[in-house]
């Protein structure tokens, strides 16, 4: 009973999600007044995509360190 | 010389005055409880009603990618792993992102209403026709004896006749609501705790700031920080400070169904922080000199005039 996916199937997985939530959270910086019934706190969601981004650049130096 | 007779109806008149007085003083405390239980309830029922779901689906994204991700390792599936991941991921970014505290804008009016509508009976009780002064504080660094404490607290002058006076420290330092001399009362500005968020957002006291800096601050603070509007304007013109503010947040207020009269002298909540900001900025007395609201209520012009004591 192993974790199926290797650091590199993380890491995908990461920089795709991290893209996602920068473009969403460029998407909605100039909304900086109202939008709507939009419930997601705007600065959060741009913490988080950073945060995840930082995440995905830490497995690239990872693959970088130890390429095997 | 005053005939007995006379002076005894000076004195009984005088008692029934004072009685009077009394009687609406209580009246006036027992409605404004009442009104402040109603605004409790009122509050609760629509938080109630308003409350966001997101809080939910962000759990119930949490439980099911947890469930996912142990069935990818029991199953050694790669597919089921990302799902897991993802259901995971934004379950948790759900349960992050959601606001703590989030309300509907027209909550603001209805909470609002009560406390102006206590202050127009009041005034219409009292037939008090002054304009409303706003009294800067003293800074909150200032050391001042513990019986001037209450001069730390910003405050708003209502005086009985249309002149510019100042309470005494003394009436200002006991908190006290009916003032004697001059005629008047005190209360707590409809904008004070909006000023202290002001300061929060700013990150220093508007005592320690100078005026100019009041003005770079302020747009930034109300629209982009806060969003309490649209659009905000804030220029001196010769004696007065004018203001301008587009889709406030407090605009129903000023509609002419509310029908409030007070709003037009002490201003909404946020000219009346805007009001606040200029007193302990300024270090003078502020009052509001003229206020333009347009038809459909989105563009709020104000006039503030700084006084000297």
């Amino acid at each position: 009973m192993n974790f199926p996916l290797s650091l590199w199937d993380i890491s995908l997985w990461i920089a795709i999600t991290a893209i996602i939530l920068l473009v969403t959270s460029e998407l909605l910086a100039p909304y900086s007044d109202y939008f709507g019934d939009f419930v997601i706190e705007k600065t959060r969601l741009r913490l988080a995509a950073l945060l995840l981004g930082a995440a995905f650049m830490v497995t690239v130096l990872l693959r970088v360190v130890m390429p095997h | 010389m005053m005939s007995p007779k006379s002076n005894d109806n000076a004195k009984s008149k005088e008692k029934t005055d004072k009685e009077s007085e009394q009687a609406t003083v209580q009246y006036l405390m027992k409605t404004l409880e009442n009104l402040q239980k109603e605004n409790e309830i009122l509050k609760r029922d629509i938080l109630k009603s308003k409350r966001t779901p997101s809080g939910k689906i962000g759990f119930i994204l949490l439980a099911i990618g947890a469930l996912t991700l142990v069935g990818s390792v029991v199953n050694t599936s790669t597919v089921l792993a990302f799902i897991g991941l993802g259901l995971t991921f934004w379950g948790a970014l759900f349960l992050f992102a959601r606001p703590i505290k989030f309300v509907r804008g027209s909550l603001l009016d209805s909470t609002a209403i009560s406390s102006y509508t206590t202050i127009d009976r009041i005034v219409q009780d009292l037939n008090y026709k002054g304009k409303p002064i706003y009294i800067p504080p003293y800074p909150k660094e200032a050391y001042l004896p513990e019986y001037l404490k209450g001069l730390k607290e910003m405050i708003v002058f209502i005086p009985a006749e249309d002149v510019v006076a100042m309470p005494t420290i003394e009436e200002m330092a006991e908190k006290q609501f009916l003032l004697k001399n001059p005629k008047g009362i005190c209360i707590a500005p409809p904008g004070y705790g909006l000023v202290s968020l002001f300061e929060r957002e700013l990150k220093t006291e508007f005592t320690q700031i100078k005026l100019d800096e009041l003005y770079d601050a302020l747009p930034a603070i109300i629209i982009n920080n806060l969003e309490l509007a649209k659009e905000f304007e804030i220029n001196p013109e010769k004696d007065l400070i004018h203001i301008k503010i587009i889709d406030s947040v407090y605009q129903d207020l000023y509609s002419s169904e509310q029908s409030i009269k007070s709003i037009h002298s002490i201003g909404c909540p946020l000219t009346s922080a805007i009001a606040c900001a200029l007193a302990k900025t300024t270090g003078k007395l502020v009052a509001i000199v003229k206020d333009m609201i347009s038809p459909d209520s989105k563009t709020i012009e104000m006039w503030y005039q700084t006084l000297e004591a």
